[in-house]
């Protein structure tokens, strides 16, 4: 059964419309890259799954129920993931208080969090003085690896990454995208928006979006 | 709960903001701290005065209104009515000024039942005049000499409060004065010794020779001051002779029992300056009421019409008395508990209850509670641009981190749990500033409101002396305790003529400067409660306005407007 949904979304910024009529279904356990010119409307459709926007027209069922009628709040901070384009972190906190805080926000317990926050941000290749460092002193790669990490703390079931990889050198890519299939591999969902062929070769599915013609 | 937590590293990411606000409420604090103390102060040195004070008052007839009342009547309908002698109706209106509005003995002692009082005297005066072989003390003969003019300015300080105890010492004489009558002496009879509080352990009078009349007493003893036995050469158990003013036939013989003296003030300038001998302190006679109510029933029985010889009106020769009646109360809640019962007593409103006590306490703290209003306004204007200034630095700060705010939200807190981070952070560096700022301000208190006092002192003494030299030589007119409202309001004229200044504490009247120069406390937890009750307010203002920000944001335009 698929996790997430999509039933015909329309999508427009004012008179833009972006996204047309977009049917959809992404299930567990499957890595997904979705592909498309820049301003075809990855980033909005990414929003548009992470409950941040809403479709003017059509669905988004998360386990067969319309995102619009669960608590957003908890969809945001438990079940999805998202690892932002333009990363998001706070910026004067470390890199190791932006992850703990998305834990605290998921309501994460029983667990040392800083043990785990540490683990994962070793896991994406920080040290730990780097992990200690206010995200505003990390270079771009670091604070995307930071943002990676955030989204993995609080295990959620699906992974919403916009080009999670785009400013990493081929041997981080490799690494993280190995993270990404473990992930999917046990069950998870992992949705990413890539440019890169090679990104979209590991996925098991892709899904282009065609730039929205002027009709 | 990780909100604290986040509010409390939040505080210490972002030092500077905070010691900013910090250094702002803590200003605002310890002014409203000073403020707030010095309106305690003034509520407690109210109520540490009043506190086992027994309180006199009197009834009088409050003329002013009586005045509103005749007034319009006197142009009713668009036309006058019928009046004699050019429109006014002289005797209506003399009869609303004149005697004819005192209050009987019987209706007195008939308030007196009343539960608030505690205990109730009278005195009786009246004017009588001398004999031969007995004359008033008098100084007409003295020269104004330069000497004496200096000295009358050097005593001239003393005056605010001798008048209350002259008043006390000689009730009646102003109505005497007013009725023209000229007389040789005030003769004052006492209900009860209780009522004669100037010869009490505070009091400034004391017999030197022979003893006082006998209480109560129906017979004709009286006691007389030395200055007026040294004048007539008067002795312990002689007799003097007093006569109608208005018929020499009519005398009485009076025994001397005693002689006192007073420590009073120079009663020789009083007279002068009220030009009438039976003013003079040394004038005024002691003897029992009892025995006055004998000669007034004489003298009415004797009584006879007479024509004057210059304006040819018609008077009775029967003596006049001057009634006053004292309450006493053994606290101010039992005199402000009277007023109610004496009204239900049937005491019309044409009367008013008055205390030179409460009067000449609520003088001495004139300053005090001058300041305390002073502080109040102050109070409200800090409050008020502490306020406006801790809203407009949340708003900087909310919209400084508005791309907080996003990436909170778009994580999934919840908008409410984020601005209660914020309130708590605010709530925080507030609470903080503001103990702080008591803690400085309860400090401060004590000798800033000392300080301003000693401000507001000199000012409201440079305000007596500009009246002082308005009126010549008449300090402390208006502050005068017994005259409530000065001398504008002659309903006050009653309270100078009760028995004296009974039970006010030393310290109030021993001096001229009656007024309370210091405090000693002011923080109590009154004070504590009302600068958290601040620190509420504050937040909750600042606070309320972050609310509203984070609320409006929308985490996902906020993040892509970023730049
Ligand atoms: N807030 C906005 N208001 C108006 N138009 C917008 C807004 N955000 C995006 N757009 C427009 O919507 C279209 C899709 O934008 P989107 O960010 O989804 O593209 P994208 O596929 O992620 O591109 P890229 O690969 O460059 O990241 C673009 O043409 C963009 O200009
Ligand atoms: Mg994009």
């Amino acid at each position: 059964m698929s996790i997430l949904t999509l039933e015909n979304i329309n999508f427009s910024y004012g008179k833009t419309k972006v996204l047309k009529d977009i049917s959809y279904e992404f299930e567990n356990g499957k890595m997904y890259c979705i592909v498309g010119k820049s301003g075809a409307g990855k980033t909005t459709l990414l929003s548009l799954l992470s409950g941040l926007a809403k479709p003017h027209s059509g669905k988004i069922l998360y386990k067969g129920e319309d995102i619009k009628n669960t608590d957003k709040y908890k969809y945001r901070s438990k079940y999805i993931g998202v690892i932002f384009q333009s990363f998001n972190l706070i910026t004067k906190y470390t890199a190791l208080e932006n992850v703990m805080l998305s834990m605290d926000i998921a309501g994460v317990k029983g667990i040392n969090k800083k043990k785990k926050a540490m683990e994962l941000l070793l896991s994406v290749g920080l040290d730990e003085d780097e992990a200690n460092r206010r995200v505003l002193k990390l270079s771009g790669g670091q604070m995307q690896r930071v943002a990676i990490a955030r989204a993995l703390s609080y295990d959620p079931e699906i992974i919403l990454a916009d080009e999670p990889t785009g400013n990493l050198d081929t041997e981080t890519q490799n690494e993280i995208m190995e993270i990404f299939n473990s992930l999917a591999e046990q069950g998870k969902c992992v949705i990413l928006v890539s440019h890169s062929p090679d990104v979209a070769k590991m996925c098991d599915e892709c899904y282009e979006l065609k730039r929205n013609s002027k009709k | 709960m990780y909100i604290l937590k986040n509010s409390f590293k939040s505080i210490g990411r972002s030092k500077g903001r905070n010691v900013l606000i910090g250094i702002i409420v803590l200003a605002i604090s310890v002014s409203a701290c000073i403020g707030l103390s010095i309106r305690q102060a003034a509520q407690n040195a109210k109520e540490s005065a009043l506190e086992g004070m027994s309180i006199t008052a009197t009834i009088s007839y409050d003329r002013q209104s009586a005045m509103k009342d005749f007034q319009p009547s006197m142009g009713e309908g668009g036309k006058r009515p019928e009046m004699p002698e050019g429109g006014f109706d002289r005797s209506e209106f003399s009869k609303m000024m004149g005697n004819d509005n005192s209050l009987s003995l019987e209706e007195y002692e008939k308030y007196a039942e009343a539960d608030s009082v505690g205990a109730f005297y009278y005195t009786t005066t009246l004017s009588l005049n001398g004999s031969d072989n007995f004359l008033p003390v008098s100084d007409e003969t003295e020269d104004e000499t330069e000497e004496d003019s200096v000295e009358s300015e050097e005593n001239s300080q003393d005056f605010g409060f001798e008048m209350g105890g002259f008043g006390g010492k000689m009730p009646g004489p102003m109505g005497n004065m007013m009725f023209g009558s000229m007389s040789d002496f005030s003769v004052v009879g006492y209900s009860t010794h209780a009522a004669m509080s100037n010869f009490s352990a505070e009091g400034n009078s004391t017999i030197t020779e022979g003893v006082m009349f006998t209480d109560e007493t129906e017979d004709f003893e009286c006691v007389i001051s030395e200055e007026l036995a040294i004048y007539n050469d008067i002795n312990v158990g002689d007799t003097v002779i007093f006569t109608n003013p208005n018929n020499e036939e009519e005398s009485y013989e009076f025994t001397v029992t005693g002689i006192y003296t007073s420590t009073e003030g120079n009663t020789t300038d009083f007279s002068a300056m009220m030009g009438a001998t039976s003013l003079d302190p040394a004038n005024s006679i002691y003897t029992s009421s009892n025995a006055l109510a004998v000669i007034i029933a004489n003298s009415e029985e004797n009584s006879s019409t007479m024509t004057d010889e210059d304006t040819g009106r018609e008077y009775e020769t029967a003596l006049t008395s001057t009634l006053s009646a004292t309450y006493v109360f053994k606290d101010v809640e039992s005199y402000e508990k009277f007023e109610d019962e004496a009204r239900e007593l049937g005491l019309s409103e044409e009367y008013t209850i008055s205390s030179s006590d409460v009067a000449a306490y609520e003088n001495s703290i004139t300053p005090l509670t001058t300041l305390s209003k002073i502080a109040g306004y102050f109070l409200l204007v800090i409050l008020g641009i502490g306020a406006i200034v801790l809203v407009v630095l949340n708003i900087f700060n909310v919209r400084e981190r508005k791309y907080e705010i996003g990436v909170l939200t778009a994580m999934g807190m919840k908008k409410g749990k984020v601005a209660t981070q914020f309130l708590c952070e605010i709530f925080a560096v507030t609470l903080s500033a503001v103990l702080i700022g008591a803690i400085i301000g309860g400090v401060c208190a004590v000798p800033v409101t000392n300080a301003l006092l000693d401000s507001q002192l000199a000012q409201t003494k440079a305000n007596e002396e500009q009246v002082q030299e308005n009126f010549g030589g008449m300090p402390n007119m208006g502050n005068m305790p017994g005259m409530p409202g000065g001398m504008g309001g002659m309903g006050g004229m009653g309270g100078m003529s009760k028995p004296d200044n009974i039970d006010i504490p030393e310290g109030f009247m021993g001096e001229a400067q009656n007024y309370i120069t210091e405090i000693d406390s002011a923080m109590n937890l009154t004070v504590v409660i009302q600068m958290l009750g601040i620190a509420v307010l504050l937040t909750l203002s600042a606070g309320a306005v972050s609310m509203l920000f984070v609320m409006r944001y929308d985490p996902l335009k906020i993040l892509a407007n970023r730049d």
